[in-house]
């Protein structure tokens, strides 16, 4: 097993429950959430670099040209290693969490293998977890979409960030009396019903316009307690300025992202099965960004938000995960950020090369073509 | 009367840290505004904020101005609001009785288009443009071809089963400026040039946050369209409008006034003060637009103007005219 140097910033993810009183929700070290992402983007750092940066999240910042880097460092990590032994990584976990899109399936289509892979871990006793930064859907929704695939998947074991998102403000004790504002889609008006929580926007204000006239005041609710920001199709400047007036105005009101993925795949068996590259969350939430010039909690993705809920509610350690993922910046940061191993596969939108260009930096313990090489006794040749 | 000091500790035009003054900001009064006056040939004026608000002329500003003049003050206006070109802003001051030709105006809109042209920008080349009219028009007058603008902002993406999202290969740069019509497709338009034509520019024409679009209240500014963009392209734009001092050169092509013989008079610091401190200007702050005092007093500011006052027509009260 590839040895791998310490992470020597260690960006402990327990949530610390708030004061019980609902009349307050204070969150204790906001830093925890800004992601260590991005690493890959930089080409002026090469893998063998002894001490790497990351950048701070921040993107949104008017004087400087460049993105400021935060005292975050990692060292470098030993190069991926090829998967050869599947049988001695199944062997030393005792659950694997999946990413969805590029892992499991491509559009609407179930990648290779994958049905066979699911039956033998589960067969072997192993936990199956599937955490997905879309958030455009509940996961109700997502529960239905594995079915229609022929998976077998319960909704109690898939994660997605509008579930996060939720979640998230559960932890906090978020008030019940207040609301949130959504500049999102319909999974997370679902999931924050789901909780128990009052929502106001989302898609049905996709279709509310502004004119700039004199006298025209925008109002807002000053109950909203929380600006939830992701994936939205319906974006436009109303919303904009209510998330804004909300965040820069009620006091305390919290600003969350459930990703801040730069493009995607839009995967949807309803919908379109394109796969080519659609901009993502991180569009909308940059936008909020730039007008509050305040950074986000992100609860998706490669935050550890999900992996301490996740661990907390099964009741597992972290050394004893695989992660699982396509996506180096916010899969394997996932899974490092968290502690756990980590497995890159090739089936989805990273390549060999890219993994391997030394402007990038994200190294997983391990690398496999898909996630039915399991099946396999050694890896199948790349 | 003591005169601090302004000289730059670092007078690199290019550089955008903010300078730090080695003393607090000045409140105006009549002898500070009388030595200002007679340092200083060439005002340059922000306008939001600072001249009005919205469409809402601010108090004495009509005379103040005239007085400048009298006095043989060379007047510029500065402005990172890109929703309308530089004819289209002389209409306006026009409108509300004030006499500004549109060689004195410099918009983020014209800064975007002299960008692209003091480069060389290829004619057969695009520009594809999420914001106002403004970009459109001065994009034109210099000769390129614009597309998007206000145009797409009825447009929706078309999420249907193998219906590609189709973009012109030939768009060379995109530029983003405020966008009170922002929606999806522009995103996408924009991030799809970006990220796979090959070379392709990404300009922002300014990156403020907010603005008083409207006399009542602050609405998100250019800073958020330009945000969104680099959320989903990951890249960094080249910033034409303040605090860059790219226009800078352009005024000085215009006016024959040497920068330190100028005063910059904005009311927000990350862009007006910070420009006119890149450039090697005086600053003047005013509390008139979207900074108050206690945001220019707080610790965390860094950004101190050589003098501040609540509104421009300070001046002339001042200078008991």
């Amino acid at each position: 097993m590839a040895t791998k140097a310490a992470v020597s910033v260690s960006v402990a993810a327990s949530i610390t429950a708030a004061s019980s009183s609902s009349s307050k929700f204070v969150i204790n070290t906001p830093h925890r959430f800004l992601c260590l992402k991005r690493l890959s983007s930089f080409s002026s750092f090469s893998a063998s670099a002894l001490a790497i940066k990351c950048t701070s999240i921040s993107n949104c910042s008017p004087n400087k040209s460049a993105r400021s880097m935060e005292g975050f460092t990692t060292r470098t990590r030993a190069s991926a290693q090829p998967l050869e032994n599947a049988s001695e990584l199944i062997a030393s976990v005792e659950t694997f969490i999946f990413d969805c899109d590029g892992v499991i399936w491509k559009g609407d289509k179930l990648i290779d293998g994958v049905p066979e892979t699911l039956d033998m871990l589960r067969s072997k006793g192993k936990r199956l977890v599937f955490v997905t930064n879309n958030s455009t859907k509940s996961r109700k929704q997502y529960g239905k979409k594995f079915e229609t695939l022929g998976l077998n998947v319960n909704e109690e074991e898939i994660f997605a960030s509008s579930f996060a998102a939720a979640a998230y403000l559960k932890s906090i004790n978020f008030p019940k009396d207040k609301k949130v504002y959504v500049i999102g889609e319909d999974g997370i008006l679902k999931e924050l019903e789901l909780a128990g929580f009052q929502y106001l926007g989302g898609p049905e204000d996709g279709g509310k316009k502004i004119e700039l006239k004199p006298g025209f005041l925008m109002e807002h609710d000053k109950d909203v307690g929380a600006v939830v920001v992701g994936f939205d199709r319906y974006f436009n400047y109303y919303k904009v300025q209510y998330g804004t007036l909300c965040i820069r105005e009620n006091p305390g009101c919290l600003f969350i992202a459930t990703n801040r993925d730069a493009v995607t795949h839009l995967t949807d068996a309803q919908e379109w099965a394109g796969q080519y590259l659609i901009s993502g969350g991180g569009s909308m939430v940059g936008a909020i960004c730039g007008s509050t010039q305040r950074e986000p909690l992100v609860v998706g993705k490669p935050s550890t938000f999900m992996m301490d809920y996740l661990a907390n509610k099964f009741g597992i350690l972290k050394s004893q995960i695989c992660m699982v993922g396509d996506r180096l910046d916010t899969d394997i940061l996932f899974g490092q950020n968290g502690g756990c191993k980590t497995l890159l596969v090739l089936s989805g939108v990273t390549s060999l090369s890219m993994l391997q260009s030394p402007s990038n930096s994200i190294q997983p313990d391990f690398y496999t073509n898909k996630i039915s090489d399991f099946l396999s006794i050694k890896a199948a040749t790349l | 009367m003591e005169q601090v000091s302004m000289e730059a500790t670092n007078p690199n035009p290019s550089s955008m840290s903010g300078v730090a003054a080695a003393s607090a900001a000045e409140l105006l009064c009549c002898a500070n505004a009388r030595a200002l006056l007679d340092s200083v040939d060439a005002f340059l004026f922000d306008c939001d904020g600072v001249i009005w608000k919205g469409d809402k002329l601010i108090d004495g500003v009509p005379q103040t101005l005239d007085m400048l003049r009298s006095k043989g003050k060379k007047l510029v206006f500065v402005t990172n609001n890109s929703t309308k070109s530089r004819i289209q802003y002389a209409n306006k001051f026009q409108s509300l009785g004030l006499s500004v030709n549109q060689d004195e105006i410099f918009s983020s809109s014209f800064a975007a288009a002299m960008y692209l042209k003091v480069n060389q920008f290829p004619p057969h080349k695009k520009v594809y443009v999420i914001g106002g009219e403004g970009i459109v028009q001065e994009l034109q007058l210099a000769g390129f071809t614009a597309l998007g603008g206000p145009e797409d902002a009825e447009k929706r993406a078309q999420w249907k089963s193998n219906c590609l999202f189709e973009h012109d290969k030939y768009v060379g740069a995109v530029v983003v400026g405020l966008d009170p019509d922002i929606n999806y497709y522009k995103l996408q338009y924009a991030t799809l040039c970006i990220r796979e034509n090959p070379g392709c520019l990404f300009i922002a024409t300014n990156r403020d946050s907010v603005g008083h679009m409207t006399d009542l209240q602050e609405w998100p500014g250019a800073g958020c369209m330009v945000a969104a963009v680099c959320g989903s392209t990951e890249q960094e734009p080249i910033v034409v409008g303040k605090p860059s001092t790219f226009m800078m050169d352009f005024l000085l092509q215009k006016f024959n006034v040497s920068t330190s013989r100028m005063c910059m008079v904005g009311d927000r610091l990350d862009t007006d003060i910070l420009f006119g401190q890149n450039a090697g200007c005086k600053t003047l702050l005013v509390l008139s637009g979207v900074t108050t005092q206690s945001t220019l007093d707080d610790p965390s500011n860094s950004i101190k103007p050589d003098y501040y006052t609540n509104k421009v027509s300070d001046i002339l009260s001042l200078l008991g005219e």
